[in-house]
């Protein structure tokens, strides 16, 4: 379970203060999934990485798990845009890596995933011998790894093509329904958050304020793209960003 | 192979240039200034025996300071280039004592600790920290927020933040600025080794003291330092490939531009230019 009460970040020094979250409220039971949806620049990226405890809100507070978010937890991932691989590690190196650091979990945590998402061959490859959607595999790869309860994911499809985004979606709801983890992810994407949200709350511009929170509770199918209520929750999301 | 091959032709090339140039020489001054390549590399043939003895001395000097001030530098230049606190205290500091030419620092050491290796060393060392330094902490600037957010959400404390991120980020810059300064480690490897000491192991000194008489033994030495050079750039670059080993693999993520592609597209874009004006 995730709350987050009252949130203001605010960055820059005190003359040129820019406020990036301004008053957000919200709360994730374990095993949902929320989609924070907004503009680019909205502020939604530090707010996802305030919940990942690599910034410390000026006013607020946010909890997972009862306990108070103070820095980086063992059982939250972090995807990034652009699946944050570090080049000079190969993607063995990279998928092991929050194991490697912490250095308590098994190595064949990584091992087994990668076998899982079929990366297994590629393991002593760079990411710049790999295809874009071989990259975010390993991102993924990396963050199924520490096996979390919750998996916070930073626009984790910008910029593929778009067979690519789909594929990946599917596998991100497929393995959201596998394992159950809480997934709180970040897109600018409407169809994204309508096929991957349970919840979507979309952001203003910033600093980000919560504008309306949407219930999603059809979703949890590969075929959902199709539907008619697929498309109705896609055109209300629309209207309410277009606001 | 093909890449030896631009190597021996390159080289070739050069002692050609040689050879004009001081054929250029004699027939202009109506004297032998300086010795043709092929006299230069008989007397290298002639004196391998003292030449390897000098050659063996500064290699060592060299090689040594290389290895101080990177040793040193680095891990300096990555904490400065990373802590912004500590840049802003020292990096006053190093463009105050950067610019002093290191090499006035020679006769002075030798008066207060005497022609020993030491001084020369430290002097060298001195000189190739500060080039070594201010590449370090560039690099070590340049590190991105987001990769940074990939390791400090992996758990990395701050040690790891260097070793797995700021240390493998900067390597390449690092080793490029280490191939630079070969050149400027030559010239005060010879400046040190020349000044004082007639009797000294080292190709500064043999050069020296051939120099007036002898100016073919003189430039077996300077094809000798050549080849130190060399031999450097080369270990250099092996130690590159080794460590940096992912720059050098075939990427996929970027499509290849073939080079003929590029040129034609460059010639179209000025033709352009040119026929619209």
């Amino acid at each position: 379970m995730i709350e987050v009460k009252g949130l203001k970040i605010s960055y820059g020094s005190a003359d040129q203060r820019v406020v990036a979250v301004d008053g957000v409220e919200f709360s994730v039971d374990q095993g949902a999934s929320l989609g924070l949806l907004g503009p680019s620049g909205c502020g939604k990226t530090t707010l996802l990485f305030a919940l990942a405890g690599l910034i410390t809100p000026n006013e607020g507070s946010l909890s997972i798990n009862g306990e108070k978010v103070v820095g980086i937890r063992r059982d939250v991932a972090l995807i990034l845009q652009n699946a944050g691989l570090l080049p000079w590690k190969t993607v063995w190196g990279n998928a092991n890596l929050s194991l490697k650091l912490s250095g308590r979990y098994p190595a064949e945590n990584a091992a087994a995933v990668l076998e899982e998402l079929g990366l297994a061959e590629f393991r002593e490859r760079f990411p710049s011998e790999l295809s874009e959607g071989m990259k975010r595999r390993v991102g993924i790869a990396r963050a199924l790894a520490i096996t979390p309860s919750v998996m916070l994911m930073d626009e984790p499809l910008a910029s593929l093509d778009a067979i690519t985004q789909e594929r990946i979606q599917n596998l991100f709801l497929e393995l959201w329904q596998e394992r159950r983890f809480t997934m709180v992810f970040v897109t600018h994407d409407i169809e994204e958050a309508a096929f991957l949200g349970e919840e979507i709350i979309v952001l203003s511009e910033r600093p980000a304020r919560i504008k309306t929170i949407v219930e999603n509770p059809q979703m949890g199918s590969l075929d959902y793209r199709g539907t008619s209520e697929f498309y109705r929750i896609v055109t209300h999301l629309r209207r309410v960003m277009e606001e | 192979m093909k890449r030896s091959l631009y190597t021996v032709l390159s080289i070739a090339g050069l002692l050609l240039a040689w050879w004009i140039f001081s054929l250029i020489l004699e027939i202009v001054r109506g004297v032998v200034i300086i010795p043709n390549p092929w006299q230069a590399l008989a007397e290298v043939g002639r004196n391998v025996n003292e030449i390897s003895r000098h050659l063996y001395a500064s290699a060592i000097r060299l090689v040594t300071s290389m290895v101080i001030a990177f040793l040193t530098a680095v891990p300096l230049g990555l904490i400065i280039g990373y802590e912004r606190q500590f840049d802003r205290l020292v990096t006053p500091l190093i463009y105050i004592t950067y610019p002093i030419p290191q090499v006035v620092f020679l006769p002075v050491l030798f008066i207060i600790f005497g022609l020993g290796d030491a001084v020369r060393i430290t002097v060298i060392s001195l000189a190739l920290f500060f080039q070594v330094l201010i590449s370090a902490r560039g690099a070590a600037k340049g590190v991105t927020q987001e990769d940074l957010a990939s390791v400090l959400s992996a758990g990395a404390n701050r040690f790891q933040v260097y070793w797995h991120l700021i240390l493998p980020a900067s390597l390449p810059a690092i080793l490029t600025s280490m191939r630079v300064s070969i050149g400027l480690g030559m010239a005060l490897l010879f400046l040190s080794e020349t000044a004082p000491l007639r009797t000294l192991h080292g190709l500064g000194s043999f050069i020296a003291a051939h120099l007036a008489f002898r100016r073919d033994i003189a430039f077996a030495g300077v094809v000798t330092m050549a080849f130190l050079g060399l031999m450097l750039y080369i270990l250099l670059d092996v130690i590159e490939r080794v460590v940096c080993r992912w720059r050098y693999v075939k990427r996929r993520d970027r499509p290849q531009w073939p080079l003929r592609l590029k040129m034609a597209k460059i010639r179209e874009w000025i033709s352009k230019k040119f026929s619209s004006s």
